[in-house]
């Protein structure tokens, strides 16, 4: 089992009668990366900021290698071991890749050499350019390396992919794959699906101040995701009857596409000896489900590319 | 120790890279020293202002009467004005505005009236027939128990005469007619300057000589112009707009963007914050007022001498102004309002804290507000540091700047928020 290296109990941040954290308990593991999977106002930041140091908690405990975060001693602790990606990161303009990731580095008395991290992000090409002249993936990889220059053992990426267009979200996603080599802990938050299902060891849903699932994906996705679907192109009605027949679960969608729902890829294999009994010549698909899925399930919504909750 | 220096690093290079900054910080400044300096320095423009002189008293073949010449000659010989003849037959207040123009500035005119030569030699001599008279009076009554009858009676036989004779002359005065703009604020200067001359001419003419001699001196020891005043008062001027505006404006806007609090998750405290900004500012402070100095003495011979004691009150003036910024910007939330704000408090402050005119020049109440703005003290006693020389000047307001910006620095640590809510 491994160790923990945050803990959260019973945390609770209100402001006025709004529970922007209500009652929230989990722990980070030494070297996984931890997904926060919610809409916007779900109340990831609050959580994140709290275990930063940088916003005070209404209740409950908050504790990062075992310090605390409302003890002045202990934050000076824990601002030393964690580096930090904060939403809309953004740095000087007119200072250059180098200089922005120098001042961060100038904060803290024991950090990297500047150009070891530039080089880990793959700047080095970048390292003299003004941050006002970046695109988004480059400013989002220039946040990252600062959170790196103290070599902390716990990062804080929030939100890192907001905003960015297809390309330079997979160029974080390599970044953050990277970061587990470097066996660092990595706190994430999200509101993209596909983000936290392939980045993350484990989830928590978060929706409206409350955990509502956490978990592995895997786990996630037998707990909630439902069954596998096995889908045959153009099959046809004659087809459907028969599999509804001998399995049950089979419908017919507006395509002529057969739609079997299955638990297990036994009973799945046995309907497509059906196919081959018939002597057809389909073509085949079996969806497995998501954690949009799961999150379908568990929050009752889908989250728009914005980050809303419909 | 280190952590202010990084911030003041940063915050510099971030600063001195940005044009629209560097424009603002001392670009700016210095154009508007150089305007000031042409428009009240009188860089080697005209200098002396136009006097309109109508002469009304002529000879019958229509030129000026000889005494009347004198007088316009004695006015001119001050080289205060540049005279201007106007003609007898237009009026001079019409005529004065069609020959200056809509933008020629202020009109001033000196009128002798008609019959200027004949008054004043009938009063001069009744003036004059009235002193020998009270002066032969006066022996008489101090000679008169000596004398015997037929001597006193010839005598005061002689003074009766002397008296009737002085009483069938004239009595005639002349007068001096001068107009002016009710705005001209120097009206009262040049008022002066007439009445001087007329003075004199007064005098000369009963043959009277100055018994009172008038010296003068400057309070200070050299002869200093407009823009010696306007260096200092710009400088500070200045680093209040750089502290107040551009520090209130930038720090916003760090706030807007997360750069503060990306800071904050540091081991960087709100201290070192404000002092490695507070640095960044008295460097730009001190580049300000040097290149100030230097275009202000190439251009206008500007007599500034930056000693060490006027670089102390330098640094504590950005010390206060920016501590000032840091307050305001840790009050306000948007960049918009961070630079209204700011301009609401600097732009009253610079005109009522005598950087542009004297204090003096401003009614009285307006002074006494004048004496709880803090540029107030800051010009002031760089004016003294780097002009005047005046030390105990420079300590007084010294004793003031240093303690507001403790106290500014104070609350722009409370009002800096390190800490989301």
């Amino acid at each position: 089992m491994a160790k923990s290296v945050a803990e959260v109990k019973s945390l609770l941040k209100q402001y006025g009668n709004l529970r922007a954290v209500d009652d929230i308990s989990f722990e980070l593991l030494e070297g996984e990366v931890f997904a926060f999977l919610g809409p916007n106002g779900a109340g990831k930041t609050t959580t994140v900021e709290i275990l930063e140091c940088i916003r005070p908690l209404t209740s409950g405990s908050a504790r990062v290698f075992g310090y605390d975060v409302t003890k002045r001693d202990d934050v000076k602790e824990i601002k030393k071991r964690i580096g930090v990606l904060p939403q809309d990161f953004s740095a000087l303009d007119k200072l250059s890749v180098k200089e922005n990731i120098d001042l961060i580095g100038g904060m803290y008395q024991k950090k990297l050499d500047t150009i070891e991290v530039i080089k880990l992000l793959d700047l080095e090409d970048k390292a003299k350019e003004r941050f006002e002249n970046l695109s988004g993936g480059l400013k989002q990889r220039v946040g990252v390396a600062a959170a790196l220059v103290n070599d902390p053992q716990l990062v804080f990426l929030d939100e890192p992919t907001t905003g960015l267009d297809p390309k330079a979200r997979r160029e974080v996603w390599h970044v953050i794959e990277n970061l587990k080599k470097l066996d660092k802990t990595v706190f994430l938050t999200t509101h993209y699906m596909e983000e936290a299902q392939l980045l993350a060891d484990r989830i928590g849903v978060i929706n409206k101040g409350k955990i509502v699932a956490i978990g592995s994906p895997q786990d996630l996705i037998s707990q909630y995701g439902g069954l596998k679907t096995l889908i045959i192109r153009k099959g046809g009605k004659k087809l459907a009857q028969t599999l509804q027949e001998r399995y049950g679960s089979t419908t017919l969608n507006h395509n002529g596409d057969v739609l079997m729902k299955a638990d297990d890829v036994n009973e799945m294999w046995r309907a497509l000896s059906t196919l081959t009994t018939l002597n057809l010549d389909k073509e085949i698909e079996i969806q497995t489900p998501t954690i949009e899925d799961v999150f379908l399930k568990v929050v009752g919504g889908r989250i728009t590319e914005e980050g809303e909750l419909k | 120790m280190i952590r202010p220096l990084v911030i003041f690093l940063a915050v510099t290079k971030n600063w001195i890279r940005s044009r629209s900054g560097l424009f603002f910080s001392i670009m700016f400044p210095v154009l508007l020293l150089i305007v000031f300096g042409a428009i009240f320095g009188g860089g080697g423009g005209g200098g002396a202002s136009t006097l309109f002189v109508q002469n009304l008293d002529r000879n019958s073949d229509g030129t000026a009467t000889q005494l009347s010449s004198a007088f316009v000659e004695a006015l001119n010989s001050t080289k205060t004005f540049a005279i201007r003849d106007v003609p007898v037959d237009v009026d001079p207040k019409v005529w004065a505005r069609d020959k200056l123009g809509p933008l020629g500035g202020n009109i001033r005119i000196v009128i002798v009236s008609e019959g200027f030569e004949r008054d004043v030699i009938n009063g001069t001599l009744k003036v004059k027939v009235g002193i020998s008279y009270n002066l032969l009076n006066t022996t008489y009554q101090y000679f008169a128990p000596d004398l015997n009858e037929t001597e006193k009676m010839a005598y005061e036989q002689g003074l009766a005469q002397m008296r009737q004779y002085n009483e069938t002359l004239p009595y005639s005065r002349t007068s001096l007619t001068l107009a002016f703009d009710a705005s001209d604020q120097s009206a009262a200067i040049i008022k002066n300057i007439v009445m001087n001359v007329a003075n004199a001419f007064n005098y000369g003419l009963i043959g009277a000589t100055n018994v009172i001699e008038f010296k003068e001196e400057s309070v200070v020891s050299k002869s200093y112009g407009a823009v010696d005043y306007y260096v200092p008062g710009l400088i500070a001027a200045f680093i209040m707009t750089n502290g107040i505006i551009a520090l209130t404006s930038i720090t916003t806007e760090f706030k807007r963007r997360g750069i503060i609090k990306r800071l904050s998750i540091t081991p960087l405290t709100k201290f070192d914050w404000i002092i490695g900004n507070i640095l960044s500012q008295t460097l730009l402070s001190l580049m300000l007022t040097a290149i100030m100095i230097v275009v202000g003495w190439i251009v206008f011979k500007v007599q500034a001498i930056p000693d060490a004691l006027s670089i102390i009150l330098i640094f504590l003036g950005s010390v206060m102004f920016s501590g000032l910024g840091m307050v305001l910007g840790g009050l306000v939330k948007d960049v918009e309002a961070a630079s209204a704000l700011g301009n609401a408090i600097a732009f009253p402050m610079m005109f009522l804290s005598g950087t542009y005119f004297p204090m003096e020049f401003m009614p009285s109440y307006l002074q006494s507000v004048a004496r709880v703005l803090p540029l107030t003290y800051f010009s002031e006693g760089l004016r003294y540091a780097l002009i005047y020389k005046y030390t105990e000047g420079v300590f007084t307001n010294m004793a003031v700047v240093s303690a507001l910006a403790v106290a500014f620095i104070i609350i722009g640590s409370v009002a800096t928020r390190w800490k989301e809510k």
